[in-house]
């Protein structure tokens, strides 16, 4: 193991002694350790709410004489000496409660089902919610466009009114219809079509790009435009879908061969070259 | 530093790297999955097309979350779970070697399959090799 | 107004002992309370009639009288408005109404007669009281913190200074170090008076050490509770009180910046503190420089949008900060990381006001008062079936009997259900605690113990007439409107706890829900985010423990003892003691009420129609209106 500074330090989850690094917080370093610990509001990318309370964790230090707490891993900093118990009654408690709780806020969705299932409940036992969505108000959504992208969507109203979504309803002005809310929102809820060169999501419509070669749809042109204002590529990068892009390399390289092989001939399969007629031959020894 | 080296004058345009990239991506014995490189022939000339790991990416410049890291290994530069979904570097690559995957909503590239390259192992002709460069 | 501006320590004990020897120190005062609850019983008028009284006197005698009339804050005795005293007699008149002011001037002031039918008669002893220190009321409390409201007018800085004001502000800067002012406050054991009891001088100590240039002050005045008004009447009655606080605060903790939250709904305490805050200013007690001291301190009014759940600490940090407010994490002490993420003290008002005094008459002192765990006194808002409702402030360790039945007076109503039954504090976060525990001291450990908690002072005291389980909806009622939405034990829990608590209003419960609500409650209590989270389900368990009975005459037998639960009551007219007056008949808005209004005949309710909304039984001037 590592040894101890301020940088790097020891602490335990399931009796398990770990190394965390400073900054870490207890859920980076269950999952580089292959603990597995239910997640629902948390992503990589974005930084930690702590709305879901499935991570919640039991958390003690030796100097707390034995007093343990219930934080949530995603938020709970990583520190030496801490002990921490993922599985505890009053975790799995907590955890039941919370899923068979979000399982009558969303009844359709599989995500919440399976994921309740894990913990025992097959049928909500609370009142279920009228014209129930798949929101299950994690905040993701709202939260990857607030720091990635345009903030075009927030969280409205409150308690059991809260939802998310454009200001005052409307269709949103900021956004720029990258779908980036739609692919990282864990159940689904939020969807986007895409006809006839028009994508729609948050009931905005947007005209995609078009390949300058073959007119195949690519992004939209407030993203593309979005992406010229923040990133620093130029618009060249945004002309060609990715098929055409790898048609113009193939021809650069195909320049490059016949200009310093001015006879050239391809290499065939079988006859006389011993390369096997058959595809998908012998694997071959590798080493990384 | 290990490189895969592509040499376009020793392709059959067999696409066995197609298909084994494939089978890696799908974990099954039938290549269903996806696979990051392709052969396309120009005139009389098959060029196997697969991520060149540039040195200075576009897709890392493209990308808002600092989502593609590069594995000082392998020297691939390989998306990571931090990847949001959003398809910039998908149309930033020059080369169109970024892909995207609706069902597991992020973006797909190759990786060198982990400093043991799929495609090279699978290659007759040592089309794609593996190799100090 | 006067450039006076204070260049130390010496030109404002100059200054005080100036106002001390003036004539305004021994003029007569008529003092009119002007606190929200009086204004909204006319009290603007009372005043505006008693100037004209005096404007209508000639010269000579207006000199004579050598009386001002001051509108002052919230005496406490809400119940009784609108109060007028005439000091230094200490008359006490209750129930003004402009039309009284002339005799007021004339009898009372001019004449020295006292007019009976102004004062307040005990109902103890049915005798009339003339005097304000004689009245159960107020005698039996102990006003440290309330110690200026209602004597002093909260726009005028003078009548502060006359009273001792900016005295210990003064003591701290010219003969305390920093440190000393934090010790005195950690040696009197002064725990924040905003509900949770957290050890002030522990949280002054803890920002003081963490790392950084920049801290800052809040006080909290966003006092959601439903019932409680005590920081109301502070922040308009005394301002400045708040404000000398956190300026001897600030200067403990070498803090520059300060914020007073005032909540959106008390415009008139926004307005007397900016007032404070600007005369403040404009003496030099406030700003750059502080009476010469070198030590600079600034105060600025943030107000609140309509929403419980940012008097939560860390929400309303972020509120101050433009953000939407929802709370954090709390093992980041905000101590550490506050507002702006800079280590930030937040304390309740009453908390500020109790630094004033301890500072002035020491720690030791201070210790005097309460019990080993809880020092000093505590403002109640005391409301409910109780025949004084208002302000009560008692030393710590006084019994919830002594307050109800001492300054309190006891039950409101001898009837039928008039008995009391149970008393609430702590707010939404607190327990109802029934007659068994009467005799319990009031402090911060005891009443949790007990399964409520102190809360920020609400005590609201029930009767029979009143349903516990009622009293759980509404509660979990308030607590799903105002909860911010962010976790799912609160949001999602509460308000299923709220389905199945209404339910069993509507006498459609299970005697399976009584567990369920206690497994949820306790998910929702280990699970949440912040204390409205984790302590609301605390009416619902408290009720449950010691009103089960209740709930199971509500379940097993469809009926509300207390004859509150709609669905669950009749209304009848007993035709014993009806004598066809017909007020009920025109009170009936669903025309329920069957007969016709002639002489002999009486009256009876169609079940069907009948809405339950007990116009009928408000106008019964006999009682002949049951509910069952």
């Amino acid at each position: 193991m590592q040894p101890a500074n301020e940088k790097t330090f020891a602490m335990t989850i399931n009796g398990r002694r770990l190394t965390a690094n400073d900054g870490e917080s207890v859920l980076t370093v269950a999952k580089r350790a292959g603990i597995d610990i239910p997640t629902l509001c948390h992503h990589p990318a974005i930084e930690d709410f702590g709305s879901c309370r499935l991570c919640l964790v039991e958390v003690t230090k030796p100097e707390w004489k034995g007093w343990q707490g219930l934080m949530t891993a995603c938020l709970y900093p990583a520190a030496k000496d801490l002990i921490v118990e993922t599985q505890s009654e009053r975790v799995r408690h907590v955890r039941r409660n919370v899923l068979d709780l979000l399982l009558a806020r969303c009844p359709e969705s599989q995500v919440i089902q399976q994921l309740a299932s894990d913990y025992g409940v097959t049928r909500s036992s609370f009142t279920p919610r009228a014209d129930a969505d798949l929101c299950i108000l994690c905040g993701l959504c709202v939260r990857v466009c607030e720091s990635a992208v345009t903030a075009a969507i927030a969280t409205l109203n409150r308690g059991r009114r809260r939802e998310v979504g454009p200001p005052f309803g409307d269709v949103p002005p900021d956004c720029v219809g990258c779908t980036a809310c739609a692919h990282v929102c864990p159940t689904g809820h939020i969807i986007f079509t895409e006809d006839k060169g028009v994508r729609t999501i948050w009931n905005k419509k947007f005209e995609l790009l078009r390949c300058q070669k073959c007119h195949e749809p690519l992004l939209t042109v407030e993203q593309r435009d979005h992406l010229l204002k923040t990133r620093d590529l130029d618009v060249s990068y945004y002309e060609l879908c990715p098929g055409c892009k790898r048609q113009r390399t193939a021809e650069t390289f195909a320049d490059v061969v016949l200009k310093t092989h001015p006879h050239f001939v391809p290499k065939q399969m079988g006859g006389s070259s011993g390369i096997p007629t058959v595809p998908f031959v012998q694997h071959k020894e590798v080493r990384p | 530093m290990k490189r895969l080296i592509v040499r376009p004058t020793e392709c059959t345009h067999c696409r066995n790297c197609e298909l084994a990239c494939a089978f890696y991506h799908s974990g099954v014995p039938t290549p269903v999955g996806p696979h990051v490189i392709e052969v396309r022939r120009v005139r009389t000339v098959p060029v196997p097309l697969t991520c060149l790991q540039c040195d200075d990416a576009a897709c890392v410049h493209a990308c808002p979350v600092d989502a593609i890291r590069r594995n000082e290994k392998t020297w691939a530069l390989e998306v990571t779970d931090r990847c949001i979904g959003c398809h910039a570097c998908e149309q930033a690559c020059p080369f169109g070697a970024m892909y995207f995957r609706e069902e597991t909503h992020r973006a797909l590239k190759c990786d060198l399959c982990q400093g043991r390259p799929t495609c090279a192992a699978f290659c007759p002709t040592d089309a794609l090799r593996w190799a100090e460069s | 107004m006067e450039a006076l501006r204070y260049q130390d320590v010496k030109a404002l004990a100059t200054h005080a002992a100036q106002l001390a020897a003036s004539p305004e120190a021994t003029q007569r005062r008529l003092l009119v309370c002007c606190g929200t609850g009086c204004l909204a019983g006319g009290a603007a008028a009372v005043a505006e009639a008693l100037e004209q009284q005096l404007a209508k006197l000639d010269k000579k005698q207006r000199v004579q009288l050598n009386l001002v009339c001051k509108k002052t804050g919230c005496h406490g005795f809400c119940e009784k408005g609108p109060l007028v005293v005439l000091m230094p007699e200490a008359i006490f008149y209750k129930g003004v109404k402009p039309k009284d002011c002339e005799a007021i001037v004339h009898q009372t002031v001019i004449g020295g007669e006292v007019i009976d039918k102004l004062l307040y008669v005990d109902p103890a002893t049915d005798k009339a009281v003339v005097k304000y220190g004689d009245i159960e009321f107020y005698k039996q409390q102990q006003r440290v913190v309330m110690r200026n409201i209602g004597l002093i007018d909260p726009a005028k800085i003078d009548d502060y200074i006359l009273r001792g004001g900016y005295r210990s502000l003064a003591k701290a800067l010219s003969s305390m170090t920093p440190d000393h002012v934090l010790s005195e406050v950690e040696k009197a054991k002064l725990r924040g008076r905003g509900g949770a009891g957290f050890d002030a001088g522990r949280k002054w100590r803890s920002c003081k050490k963490a790392a950084g240039d920049v801290r800052y002050i809040i006080c909290n005045g966003d006092e959601g509770d439903p019932g409680a008004f005590m920081d109301r009447s502070v922040m308009e009655g005394d301002p400045h009180g708040v404000i000398e606080g956190m300026i001897i605060g600030a200067y403990a903790l070498e803090c520059h910046h300060g914020y007073i939250y005032v909540r959106q709904e008390y415009p008139l305490a926004v307005k007397h503190l900016q007032q404070a805050i600007d005369d403040a200013r404009g003496r030099g007690l406030l700003g750059h420089d502080i009476l010469g001291s070198g030590f600079d301190f600034d105060i600025e009014i943030a107000r609140g949008g309509g929403a419980f759940v940012c008097g939560e600490s860390s929400a309303l940090m972020r509120s101050v900060e433009g953000k939407v407010g929802e709370p954090r994490a709390k093992y980041v002490h905000a101590t550490d990381k506050g507002l702006w993420d800079k280590p930030t003290v937040l304390n309740n008002v009453e908390t500020w006001v109790n630094v004033v005094r301890i500072i002035e008459h020491g720690a030791d002192w201070f210790t005097t008062m309460g019990t080993a765990g809880s020092k000093g006194t505590k403002a109640f808002a005391l409301v409910g079936k109780v025949k004084n409702t208002g302000l009560v402030e008692v030393e710590m360790g006084t019994t919830l009997r002594q307050i109800i039945f001492g300054p309190g007076g006891g039950m409101l109503s001898s009837g039928e259900r008039g008995g009391f039954k149970a008393v609430q504090t702590g707010g939404p976060s607190g327990g109802c605690l029934p007659d068994s525990l009467l005799d319990l001291p009031v402090d911060f450990d005891t009443l949790t113990k007990a399964g409520s908690m102190m809360g920020s002072g609400g005590m609201i005291v029930m009767d029979h007439s009143t349903c516990m389980v009622d009293v759980a909806r509404y509660f979990l009622s308030f607590l799903t409107d105002e909860s911010c939405g962010k976790c799912v034990p609160c949001r999602e829990g509460l308000w299923q706890m709220y389905q199945i608590v209404s339910r069993i209003c509507e006498g459609n419960g299970d005697l399976k829900d009584l567990d369920q609500i206690e497994d949820l409650s306790q998910a929702i209590i280990n699970g949440s985010l912040c204390a409205l989270g984790k302590s609301g389900p605390f009416p619902v368990q408290s009720t449950i423990r010691y009103f089960r009975h209740e709930y199971e005459a509500h379940i097993k037998e469809q009926r509300c003892p207390a004859g509150v639960c709609k669905a669950l009551i009749t209304y009848s007219i007993d035709k014993e003691i009806c004598n066809g007056c017909g007020a009920c008949l025109s009170a009936c808005a669903t025309s329920a009420i069957l007969g016709e209004r002639k002489k002999g005949d009486t009256f009876e309710i169609n079940e069907v129609k009948c809405d339950r909304c007990g116009a009928c039984a408000a106008v019964c001037k006999f009682d002949a209106v049951k509910v069952a």
